[in-house]
């Protein structure tokens, strides 16, 4: 045998693989031209009309180009989104139905009330679509000028802050805050966003904790003191807010609430592909054009958008989790 | 916000010439509100892909008409059949199907589309003309105010158990103790869930209201040939001259049906309060101030009136909050958000600044659809009430089949007709012992309400009862809620003195 034709191990080992792609490279292309062949179902574990209703149709309106599919979606709010995730847990795991997730709060729930799914075993985040911080704002009929001025008060009495419900980064915000600056924070779950920015509006609490998104849609009704991140991301927006550790020179750590696509890990082993098809027409969407203007045209800063991966996404989960370990007993009133 | 005269008729003209968008929004409005499990906010929600497809102003136009024409929906199969299709017809049930039962549909159901027609258009109107006015209120009325508000519902349990005390308070608290189920408002701890998931939210309102009534109506409905009593030989043909008679003759409640609608857009304007609050407290306040207090229940026209103008108060009520300060006051006006958001319109202040045609727009449109109701909706009055003479061999079954499914659609649990089935067998054994089924449904309704808003108050005064007492609107209405409680006593033991004293003067005179 010529040295031409002698082949090394590592050389067919090589070639061969290439030929197997090769070979499975058609069929898989069919395959993920065939997915999906019918509609997705997108599990939101929140009320309809809230955030991330309007996230994920915004998401959707842009991804319908990319996955040639309409989507369906299913609203199952209740004891802080632990509903909706146990009844999406019960869906076939087939990759046609995703959960929207709202990571920051819905990780703490998962964390504090013993819901049974675990993180990376039973459900994965797949990606991170938006990420915003944490914000405190009153009223614009407030006397609260400042943030300074709001702990200020909070040392001499408890301060009374709506919030959208106990187990969410806005509540840890505000807990880290009062225990920073020897303030006392009466926190008040109003059940979502909506009636929480109410509730300050009208002046039945000081202030009132959400994300960033809430008092800049709200604007001029509402006056941001503060920004639980090391930079404003949308200082235009929002009356160039002060950050929290820029006020009190403390060290909280940022506190975000991202959103993204998590489905069951079940679904991840069974049809690997078609996650990944998931992932990539969702990568395309958020680097739309199409979508940054849609989202600028709903009022929000295009900062907002923060395409992460499975590793970025699971990782920001994992952060989360720490966080609501941490502040458990003041979060749990156990 | 400077608009003229001249711009409001501009608007109105406009908001007309939209009649091709608005008459379909009607029917698919009244079919969403008749039937129980499609209200408003599910049907617009199935339908937003389309309406995000339309303009702005078309969208919003299709959704407040589709918004006002179901409140009026539910009061319709709640006076035919005994089922309110949506929680704020349930206190309609309580004089409307006595009408029917009496032969009285066609001025039941005149006197309801009259109430819902007026009442919304009059409250449309004074929205477009006191909208500052009116987004002022949410600053008075809190948590506290909020449960005694929501207490004058429940104190309707009382005037429903007025013939039979013990037997209304059973019936009220097991509502309450059911309206308790669920995980609690502050930490979302599961109580009397038995472990299941669907219960974690609460028990679900459709389900619940299905079977009390829809359920069990239809197996009482099974033990006579006719819903009608005495048969249906008691319903003729109802003419046409007959049909606009009952309807003109509805106008003579105007007084009831003015003052019950404002009740209604105030109560609206509250954040977190709705069609079935304003609904019972209206019902509960005509009766407080009726010369003839005793004749509710019996089916009289101001029992229909009451709480279907008071209903249909509330539509423009829930958008005040969203279109004056920006934030949605009901899950319908959050779609509408949603819309708003999607087309990059602003709203709350901003939105009268940038584009005060559309905000004042959104008024106008309502009232022009109630406006379009009358030409829409008053003529089917003649052909609705034949459904009373429909056999209930054929309606028992057909409402049985119909509302389960209504049962399943707001969440899409299976599970979801279990508890509709369960509550029709409560509702069934209540019925045949006496208990009044609008009695469990209040407390299952209004029970979690005002848990949330007492728990609210409590938490934020740092758990001190004495909040309950703390502000001057919630004193004032805990004292009307007192007179509201106690004067109807007071006025029968005087009647009745009087009456001692006139047997005793007339026995006497003849002595």
């Amino acid at each position: 045998m010529s040295s031409r034709f002698r082949v090394s191990r590592r050389q067919f080992l090589a070639s061969s693989a290439a030929g197997a792609a090769a070979l499975t490279l058609p069929g898989r292309a069919a395959f993920a031209q065939s997915f999906p062949d019918h509609n997705i179902n997108i599990t939101i574990p929140t009320g309809e009309g809230g955030g991330a209703d309007r996230d994920v149709r915004l998401i959707t309106q842009i991804w319908k180009k990319y996955l040639n599919t309409d989507f369906e979606f299913g609203y199952y709010p209740g004891a802080a989104g632990q509903v909706g995730y146990e009844f999406f847990m019960k869906r076939e795991p087939d990759g046609y139905n995703l959960l929207f997730a709202n990571m920051g709060p819905e990780v703490i729930m998962l964390t504090l009330q013993n819901v049974g799914i675990q993180l990376g075993k039973d459900l994965v985040y797949i990606n991170q679509t938006s990420s915003e911080p944490m914000s405190v704002f009153v009223g614009k009929r407030s006397k609260f000028q400042s943030l300074q001025e709001l702990v200020d008060e909070g040392k001499k009495r408890a301060i009374t802050c709506s919030v959208s419900r106990l187990p969410h980064p806005a509540s840890i915000g505000m807990l880290a805050l009062g225990e920073a600056t020897g303030a006392n924070f009466n926190l008040v779950p109003f059940g979502g966003g909506n009636p929480s920015a109410m509730a300050a509006i009208t002046g039945e609490v000081d202030c009132c904790a959400l994300p960033f998104a809430n008092p800049i849609t709200l604007g001029s009704e509402v006056r941001i003191l503060g920004v639980f991140s090391d930079k404003n991301p949308a200082p235009d927006q929002s009356g160039d807010a002060p950050t929290v550790n820029s006020v009190f020179g403390t060290k909280l750590p940022e506190l975000t609430s991202s959103r993204g696509f998590a489905v069951q890990a079940a679904a991840m082993e069974k049809f690997p592909d078609r996650i990944e098809t998931i992932k990539k027409t969702c990568a395309q969407v958020l680097a739309d054009p199409d979508y940054v203007e849609a989202v600028q045209k709903a009022g929000l800063p295009k900062e907002f958008i923060d395409p992460g991966d499975q590793q970025k996404a699971m990782s920001t989960a994992e952060a989360t989790r720490e966080l609501a370990e941490k502040y458990r007993a003041l979060l749990t009133g156990k | 916000m400077d608009f003229s005269l001249g711009s409001f008729a501009d608007l109105f003209a406009h908001a007309f010439s939209l009649w091709w968008i608005i008459i379909p929004a009607i029917f698919v409005g009244i079919i969403a509100g008749a039937v129980p499990g499609f209200a408003a906010h599910n049907t617009i929600i199935i339908l937003l892909p389309l309406t995000l497809a339309f303009n702005v102003e078309v969208a919003l136009t299709f959704m407040v008409a589709l918004y006002c024409a179901s409140h009026l929906g539910g009061g319709i199969p709640a006076i035919l059949v005994n089922i309110p299709g949506t929680g704020g017809a349930a206190a309609t049930t309580l004089d409307g199907y006595q009408m029917t039962k009496k032969g009285l549909a066609v001025r039941a159901l005149a006197v309801s589309f009259v109430a819902s027609v007026l009442g919304g258009l009059i409250s449309s109107l004074i929205t477009l003309v006191a909208l500052p006015a009116l987004s002022q209120v949410g600053y008075y009325v809190h948590s506290v105010e909020m449960v005694v508000i929501m207490l004058f519902g429940l104190a309707l349990i009382a005037s429903i158990a007025a013939k039979d005390m013990l037997k209304g308070l059973i019936a009220g608290v097991l509502g309450l103790l059911l309206g308790a189920m669920g995980a609690d408002h502050i930490y979302a701890t599961p109580r009397g869930t038995f472990g299941i998931l669907e219960l974690f939210d609460g028990i679900p309102l459709v389900p619940a209201l299905i079977g009390l009534f829809a359920v069990s109506e239809a197996l009482v409905m099974l033990e006579e040939k006719s819903i009608v009593e005495g048969g249906t030989a008691n319903v003729g043909k109802v003419t046409w001259g007959e049909t606009f008679h009952e309807i003109f003759g509805a106008f003579r409640h105007w007084w009831n049906i003015t003052w019950t609608s404002i009740l209604g857009l105030l109560i609206g304007v509250l954040p977190g309060a709705g069609a079935s609050i304003a609904a019972f407290v209206a019902y509960q306040q005509t009766q407080f101030f009726s010369k003839h207090p005793e004749r509710f229940g019996t089916g009289i026209p101001e029992g229909v009136s009451a709480p279907e103008s008071a209903n249909n108060g509330v539509t423009t009520g829930t958008l005040v909050p969203l279109l004056a300060i920006g934030v949605p006051g009901g899950s319908t006006a959050a779609v509408m958000m949603i819309v708003l958001q999607f087309h990059g319109v602003p709203f709350g202040p901003r939105l009268f600044v940038e584009q005060p045609q559309l905000a004042y727009g959104v008024i106008v449109s309502m009232a022009v659809s109630y406006i379009l109701m009358i030409f829409t909706i008053f003529p089917m009055v003649k052909y609705m009430s034949r459904i009373t003479v429909i056999s209930t061999l054929y309606l028992a079954p057909f409402i049985c089949a119909f509302t389960l499914v209504g049962a399943f659609v707001p969440r899409g649990f299976l599970f979801d007709i279990g508890i509709a089935l369960a509550f029709g067998v409560l509702g069934f054994v209540a019925r045949k012992t006496g208990y009044h089924v609008a009695a469990i449904l209040i407390g299952v309704i209004l029970g979690p309400l005002i848990e949330k808003s007492f728990l609210l108050a409590m938490r934020i005064s740092g758990n001190d009862p004495m909040v309950m007492f703390s502000s001057t609107i919630g004193n004032i209405l805990w004292v009307m809620l007192v007179a509201t409680l106690v004067l109807p006593y007071v006025f029968k033991w005087r009647r009745e003195r009087r009456a001692g004293l006139e047997h005793d003067r007339l026995v006497e005179s003849e002595g």
